[in-house]
């Protein structure tokens, strides 16, 4: 950027480039990016950095103490577990589990909930009012409550869950997308693309669409990181990913009888879980302040 | 004007209600096993006794009809026998709902007293250091896992200090009789001689899961209140208001604080569902006996009636609660009562 403006320029940047512009501002939302973008490398390289094989169960150290302790090995930075299984690896590989299962629910059901929110923002009358009476009876019940009972009659285990925390993540993606389009609809340019002959489909796609993924991204951060919170309280419960998986929520659950003597084993998948979440809700605070102050300008 | 929107909300609910049961019936069909067994909650059923209940549960008539019969049983009170203990159903849940309702007032009780007023400040000081350090705390603990939360606050308070206790509602060595349910009310109301004695245990007992159900609710409030206050702030009347002379603290307690206070009222009800839901996750902890941990060890026993109970209550009071702060926010804005 020119320090000095010599002469008078109209800024026409695009939205996005405005967009990052006022993201880039906020030093916290950038912190959160980069966690954000970290645990997503984490998520997909987890497989190669892995120092040691997460389920291989180690006889000779068990319950070793973290390498800052005195009786910790290097090699071993976080010390293992009750069976000898490295800490660190299974973190590591353990970001899979909880980051990436919830990144892929949150966009499946916003795929589905687009889907759905599209057909109930473009209909009117009895079929979007019988629509909206689902929707409140699905919003009522609590996403944890509805995961637990999908989760009880399809049984216990890692895929049920996702298939759980979908379908709860989707009642408010459905109502929320349905929201912004019928706001959309109502604008004077959607009209004037109608006027000029578009169809309702062309209407949606030209749009509408364009004009709500911001309001996407948004709800997406806000649902990954109940997503997040989810699947690690799931797996905690017991109901989720079942013991040998190294998901942190089961990790915490597992340590549970090592409080006294592992503390840090409760505490390392904790942060994990804990940073996580923040830096999807710093992205996404981040986002939103960003959107609103480019609106203002 | 009023009537109609209470005939509309009358409607909504039946509808909702409908709709609610009509998922629980399905469920003894969705569950895994028999379906004589799901619907009656009996682990063992003698050939000559299931002519009788089949007839009984209507489960040879068509699906609309067993409906009605399965509607008539639930207004009756026959909800079914737990598959473990073979007790009724909503017996144990009368036994253990106060906890639960105890253990989240408690919290939301908290949640109102931390959360409206710091939230306030946050937004009347939003640029001072004190302002935005409220606001980071609470996007901390917004994001904190409450089950790592609750562990923490035991490894400190109880295994480290040895100040608080990890787990129930009160120490065993106290009798209380059951009148209410609520175990505050229970002991006040009792007349054994050790009264205060019991009162002191069990609030230490209520202090560490009041406080970790409390979390997410109070940063909800904080986030909530300042970002509605600061809204509110920016409106023009607030301008009038000042312009007219009146003292920031008249302006703030009139105009901002009853306008920014409208769309909270709304909000309890949206949070409530969050609320049950991580009450539940708090009690398995702290081994709360509420319904969150009778439903869960329902789930580990396959124990279906008692699920399908479950989830019609927690859902009927959820929806309670969500109607009335409705109600409640149409009668302090009567801008809403349009819609």
């Amino acid at each position: 950027m020119k320090k000095f403006r010599l002469y008078f320029e109209e800024q026409n940047r695009g939205p996005l480039t405005q967009l990052w512009q006022q993201f880039q501002r906020q030093h916290a939302a950038v912190l959160g990016l980069v966690m954000f973008s970290f645990f997503l490398l984490l998520t997909i390289f987890a497989p190669l950095l892995t120092p040691h094989n997460p389920y291989l169960q180690n006889p000779d150290l068990l319950l070793l103490a973290p390498s800052w302790s005195d009786q910790g090995l290097v090699q071993y930075p976080f010390g293992t577990d009750d069976l000898g299984r490295d800490l660190m690896s299974r973190l590591m590989k353990g970001a899979t589990y909880t980051f990436g299962i919830a990144l892929v629910t949150v966009i499946g059901s916003l795929l589905m909930g687009l889907a759905l929110g599209a057909m109930a923002g473009m209909s009117k009358g009895v079929k979007s009012s019988i629509f909206n009476h689902v929707l409140d009876l699905a919003l009522t019940i609590p996403s944890l409550l509805l995961a637990i009972i999908i989760v009880a009659v399809l049984g216990p285990g890692l895929w049920n869950t996702t298939w759980a925390i979908m379908l709860a993540l989707l009642p408010q993606f459905v109502h929320g997308i349905r929201n912004a389009i019928q706001d959309t609809l109502k604008q004077d340019y959607v009209a004037a693309y109608r006027l000029d002959g578009a169809s309702n489909w062309q209407v949606l796609r030209y749009a509408v669409l364009p004009n709500i993924w911001e309001h996407l991204t948004v709800m997406a951060t806000m649902a990954l990181s109940t997503a997040i919170l989810d699947i690690a309280a799931l797996g905690f419960l017991g109901l989720g990913a079942q013991a040998p998986t190294s998901e942190w929520g089961v990790m915490i659950a597992d340590a549970l009888d090592l409080i006294y003597l592992a503390p840090w084993a409760i505490a390392l998948p904790g942060i994990l879980v804990f940073a996580s979440v923040l830096s999807v809700n710093l992205v996404g605070d981040g986002l939103r302040t960003a959107m609103k102050k480019r609106r203002e300008n | 004007m009023m009537l109609h929107y209470f005939l509309r909300r009358a409607f909504l609910i039946g509808f909702v209600f409908v709709a609610l049961t009509v998922l629980a019936f399905s469920l003894s069909y969705l569950f895994p096993g028999d379906v004589l067994t799901n619907v009656s909650g009996l682990s063992s059923i003698q050939p000559e006794q299931q002519q009788n209940l089949i007839q009984y549960y209507a489960l040879d008539q068509s699906l609309l009809q067993q409906y009605i019969a399965y509607l008539n049983r639930i207004l009756d009170g026959e909800w079914g026998l737990s598959f473990s203990s073979q007790q009724p159903v909503l017996s144990e849940i009368i036994a253990v709902f106060p906890a639960t309702l105890e253990l989240a007032s408690y919290a939301l009780l908290l949640s109102f007293v931390l959360g409206i007023p710091l939230g306030l400040f946050a937004a009347v000081k939003a640029d001072s250091f004190l302002g935005k350090l409220i606001s980071a705390i609470t996007l901390v603990a917004y994001s904190i896992p409450i089950f790592w939360w609750a562990l923490l606050l035991i490894m400190l308070f109880s295994l480290t200090l040895g100040v608080l206790p990890t787990a129930g509602r009160i120490n065993v060595l106290f009798d209380i009789p059951t009148t209410t349910g609520f175990m505050l009310p229970d002991i006040w109301l009792s007349d054994i001689a050790y009264k205060a004695e019991a009162t002191q245990d069990a609030l230490r007992h209520l202090l560490l899961p009041a406080v970790v159900l409390a979390t997410y609710p109070t940063t909800v409030m904080i986030r909530f209140t300042r970002d509605s206050m600061l809204a509110v702030l920016e409106q023009s009347y607030i301008k009038t208001a000042r312009a007219k002379g009146l003292s920031r603290a008249q302006v703030l307690y009139h105009h901002g604080l009853r306008n920014a206070l409208l769309p909270v009222i709304r909000q309890i009800g949206l949070q409530f569902s969050t609320l049950i839901t991580l009450a539940m996750i708090t009690e398995v902890i702290f081994s709360w006996p509420g319904i969150g941990q009778w439903l869960l060890d329902s789930i580990y026993q396959r124990n279906y009636p008692a699920i399908q109970g479950g989830l019609l209550v927690v859902s009927c009071l959820v929806i309670v609660v969500n109607m009335l702060t409705e109600i409640l926010h149409t009668l302090f804005n009567p801008l809403a009562r349009k819609a």
